[in-house]
This record gives C-alpha cells, structure tokens and sequence, in this order.
C-alpha cells in the first residue's frame, strides 16, 4: 500500500496492571491517523486495561505512550482529553443522575471543546436522532443500545482526535450490535480515528484497517484486518473455527 | 399560634440544610466524613463575635470573613493531607474510613485551640434582635436574616448545581469519579473547590447562628450531629435530597417538641437518626427525588 504513515499514537513497551498483579506485558500498538485499528481477544486478554492505560486511568509502568510525537505517558487523564485522546469506556459509564444533553454538554468541557458547543450538539442530535428524542430525559433510565450511544456521542463532544471504543457492544441485541458497527463505519468515513477493542473478534477485524490479537496481556499477533481474518490459524484458534 | 410554629420550623429548617449542605457536598465528592464539620460552624460564630467586638464589622459582613477563613481551611487541609491520599485508588478506599478518625483529630485540635484562645466563656452579642409583626409572626430581625441567607445560598447551590457546567461536573464526580475524569473534568479541582466551598459554607451558617445562640468552644458537635442525621434522611451524597431533609428536621425537631417538651429534643432527632437507618438506609427518599 503507501509508505509509512506516521502513527498518531504509539504504545511501546507498554506495561501495567492492578496492584501488584501484571496485566499488560510489552504491548508495541499504533494507530494510523484516519484508520480504524482493533484490539481483539477472549474476555480477560486486557483489552480494557490497555484502553484504561492509554487514557491514563491506570498508570504505564513501564514503557511509553506518544500521541502525535508527543510523549504523554505520564499526563493526566484530563490532559490527555484536552489532546483529544478521548475514551468511550467498557460498560458506557453515562451519568445515570443526569440528564441526555448534560451528558452530552459535560462531553464537551475539556478546554479544546468548549467552543461552538451548541453546533456540535447539533451534529451529535443529528448522527444520534434518539438522542435529540430523549435529551431531557435521565440517562439512567434508557436502554443499553441508547446509553452507548450517548457515550459515543459525549465522546464526539470533546472533539476528538482519536476515539477509544471500548468493547462498544458488549452486553447488546445482535441489532443493537450491528446498528454500533454502522456508527463506526459512519466515524471512519468523517475521518475519525479509531481504536477498537472487541470480543466480537470478527466483526471487528473485517472493518479494521489493523488488527492486533491480544492475549494474555500480550500482543500475539498483528496485521491488516481482513488479512488477519483470512488467516487458518486466526480462524481456528481466535475466530472459532 | 401555628404560624409561628411554622416560621420557628422553617428557620431551624433553613439552618440544617446549610449546615448539612457542605457536609454532603463534601461527602459527596471526596467521600470524606466530616466529623468536624460543626466546628467549622463554630469557627464562623467566633469570626462574627470578634469582627463585631473588635472592629463593629456586622454579621451581614462577616458572612465573607468567615466563608474565606474556612474556605482556605479547607483548601489547606485538602491540599496538606488528602490530595495525595485521594490520587492513590489503594489509599482511597481506607480513606473513607479513616477520615472519620482523622477529622475528629481536628474537631478536638480546633475547639481546643480556640478554648485556649478565647476560654470557654459563652459569647453572646446583639444584633438585628428587634422584633416585626406581620402575618401573625413575631419575627426577629436575625431569624428572618438567617432564614433568608440560609434558603438563597441553598437555592443558588441548587440552581449551580441543575445549570452551571462546573455543577455538573460536581454532579458527575458524585456520581462516578472515574467516568468523570474520562470525560475530561479535572477531578482533583473539582474535589479542591467543593472542599473550600463546603467549608465556607459551614462558616457561614455559623455566622448566622452566632446572631442567635450562645457561643463557645463546643457548640459545634450538635451541628454535626443534625447534619449527618440530615443526610441519612435524604441518602448520603444527595444534595437537592439533603436539602428536603434539611427542613424536614426542621419541622419534625419543632413540631415534635411543641407537641411532648424540650426535654425529648435529642431523643426526637437520635430516633429519628436510628429509626431511618434501620428502617431506609437508602434514604427516606432513596431514589425518588434527583436534581435533574
Ligand atoms: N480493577 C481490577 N483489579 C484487578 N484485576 C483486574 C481489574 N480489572 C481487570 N482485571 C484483570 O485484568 C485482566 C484483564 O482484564 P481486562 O483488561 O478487563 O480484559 P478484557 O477487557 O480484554 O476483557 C483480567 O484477568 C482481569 O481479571
Ligand atoms: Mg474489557
């Protein structure tokens, strides 16, 4: 394909973990700017601590993570919003207590975003018509597939310049799975950068520009998506069968 | 008769929901017990004795005095003690605990500093005492102004909270820190200012207070104690629901002893304290009532 592209970020030598206990080993990742990158792997291989890494709710404990050359491995997570890393965490993680446009609103309070708030919430009711529906009701009492959603779309709020999908279809009706896949689909095109986690490993490398395979805290393989897909011992050892 | 009694409740009540107002707040977001919360009342009735003693500065004024002086309290006990302890997870968790040990080492370090400052003489002064008639009241000048001062500064608290982004981001450290600070809210200032203004606060409702009462070194324990009885009631961290049970103490304290004696006072709010935490640990609204 093209030369080298410079990545927007770039994990190297990544580890972490909880306590005393080591999740994360070595882990080298990159995102091309304008790519959909996936992180796939069973139930427990890390995905969500190497996403809570790079958005530095966990701390690295050794190696680096750079975004668009600069080192922020040990930034704030709020600095790190106001850069543009912006994640839509595991489980949604809305604001139950508060209402769909607060959510949203609050989306947008890193110093980057504060500016032409109300457009962009006009985009976001736009992309999300159910949203505009229910904006004054309180987040807490919508369906799964509505709350994420809204966690996408706070996350559009902090204008992102990439966005950090945390197994966005986890716990969702196969139609509520395959509406998400459209939205991603949809972010790719407006030129968003992705970086996806997924247990729906399939689905989720046949729409990635490049595909890592975690597990076990570690990177095991790597590739283009549909390469990686089309790959005997992928199929049978992660894509089950 | 009963409008008076309505007008006595609506004061006590008014004085609760801001005395217990800061603690929640402060609950709330640091998960911090504040045991020395009412000798934060305490310090603000001493500033607006000596303010009038010693420079005839009024109460109406001191209100800034002593939110200022409590106001930066907090900020140096958050930025010297729990700033640090609040970043780590693991300390965290221990923390919410501890505080309670932690804060009745300052509830004693404070009344003891100021009863070795000032003795433990009751103070008392004068101010706004004239009585007005209207609408079958006797009022006090200074009940009407605690009233008043008290029921705006919880009405602009709510009013911050339901449209100002900062109150939302307080909300939203409330209700999940972690997702918070996904979201981009700086957490640590967000905690950092509802400390301050959680202390001043309390600061302020003991200048209203010392208008009324006597003043001493320990004055301020029943005021912790309603406070924590007032956010039992409304759920641990519940602010427009702390403030309902604010003025429902209010009334239950006023009503319940003009209807046995004043001897059942402490009894009425401990009853009520246990019977609440026995009967809706949640809360008496639980998760009825939320600001939106
Ligand atoms: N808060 C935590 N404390 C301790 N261990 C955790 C915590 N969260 C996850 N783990 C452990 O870390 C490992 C990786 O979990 P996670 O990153 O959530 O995986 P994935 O997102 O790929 O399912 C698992 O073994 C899990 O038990
Ligand atoms: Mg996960």
């Amino acid at each position: 394909m093209s030369g080298p592209i410079e990545p927007l970020l770039a994990v190297k030598g990544l580890s972490s973990g909880y306590g005393p206990v080591t999740i994360l080993r070595e882990i080298d990742i990159e995102a091309a700017p304008g790519s959909v990158t996936a992180l796939v792997g069973a139930n427990g291989a890390g995905k969500t601590t190497l996403m809570k890494t790079i958005a530095g709710l966990i701390p690295a404990w050794t190696g680096e993570i750079r975004f668009d050359g600069q080192d922020i491995t040990r930034a704030a997570t709020h600095h790190r919003v106001d850069q543009g890393i912006v994640l839509v965490p595991e489980g949604r993680m809305v604001f139950a207590l508060l209402s769909v446009e607060q959510n949203l609103r609050l989306g947008a309070i890193a110093p980057r975003a504060r500016k032409n708030v109300s457009e962009r919430l006009e985009d976001t009711f736009r992309r999300f018509p159910r949203l505009h529906e229910r904006k004054g009701q309180l987040a807490g009492s919508m369906s799964g597939g509505e709350q994420q959603m809204l966690a996408i779309g706070r996350g559009l709020m902090a204008k992102p310049r990439i966005i950090l999908l945390d197994e966005p279809t986890l716990g969702l009706a196969p139609i509520m799975v395959k509406q998400v896949f459209a939205v991603i689909e949809d972010l790719r095109k407006d030129g968003y950068t992705i970086l996806l986690s997924e247990q729906n490993s399939r689905l989720a490398l046949e729409i990635a520009d490049y595909g890592y395979i975690l597990e076990n805290g570690r990177v095991q393989l790597s590739g283009p998506g549909p390469e990686l897909v089309d790959m005997p011992d992928v199929r049978r050892l992660y894509l089950g069968r | 008769m009963s409008a008076q009694l309505l007008f006595a409740a609506l004061v006590a009540g008014s004085l609760y929901a801001l005395v217990a107002l800061g603690l929640n707040l402060v609950y709330g977001t640091l998960r911090l017990l504040n045991i020395a919360h009412g000798d934060l009342v305490m310090i603000g009735a001493y500033v607006s004795f000596w303010m009038l003693s010693l420079f005839g500065l009024p109460p109406v004024l001191s209100i800034f005095v002593a939110a200022a002086l409590c106001g930066g309290f907090g900020w140096v006990i958050y930025v010297g003690m729990f700033r640090k302890l609040l970043a780590t997870p693991a300390l965290a968790q221990r923390l919410e605990a501890n505080s309670l040990i932690l804060f009745y080492g300052v509830s004693v370090i404070l009344q003891n500093c100021v009863a070795l400052a000032f003795t433990s003489t009751a103070r008392g002064y004068q101010y706004l005492n004239e009585v007005h008639k209207f609408a079958g009241i006797a009022a006090s000048g200074n009940r009407l102004m605690l009233f008043g001062v008290a029921l705006a500064l919880c009405l602009g608290m709510l009013l911050f909270l339901r449209f100002h982004l900062f109150g939302w981001s307080l909300r939203a450290v409330i209700e999940r820190r972690d997702a918070a600070a996904v979201v981009g809210v700086d957490v640590d200032r967000v905690q950092m200012v509802t400390i301050c203004i959680g202390f001043a606060i309390a600061g302020v409702a003991g200048v209203l207070v010392s208008m009324t009462e006597q003043i001493t070194p320990f004055m301020g324990f029943p005021f912790t104690i309603a406070a924590f009885v007032v956010i039992v009631l409304g759920g641990l961290g519940n602010i427009f629901a702390g403030i309902v049970a604010g003025f429902a103490l209010g009334f239950i304290e006023t009503f319940g002893v003009a209807l046995t004696s004043a001897t059942y006072r402490s009894i009425l709010i401990y009853g009520l304290f246990v019977g609440v935490l026995l009967l809706r640990p949640q809360g008496l609204f639980g998760k009825a009532i939320k600001i939106r």
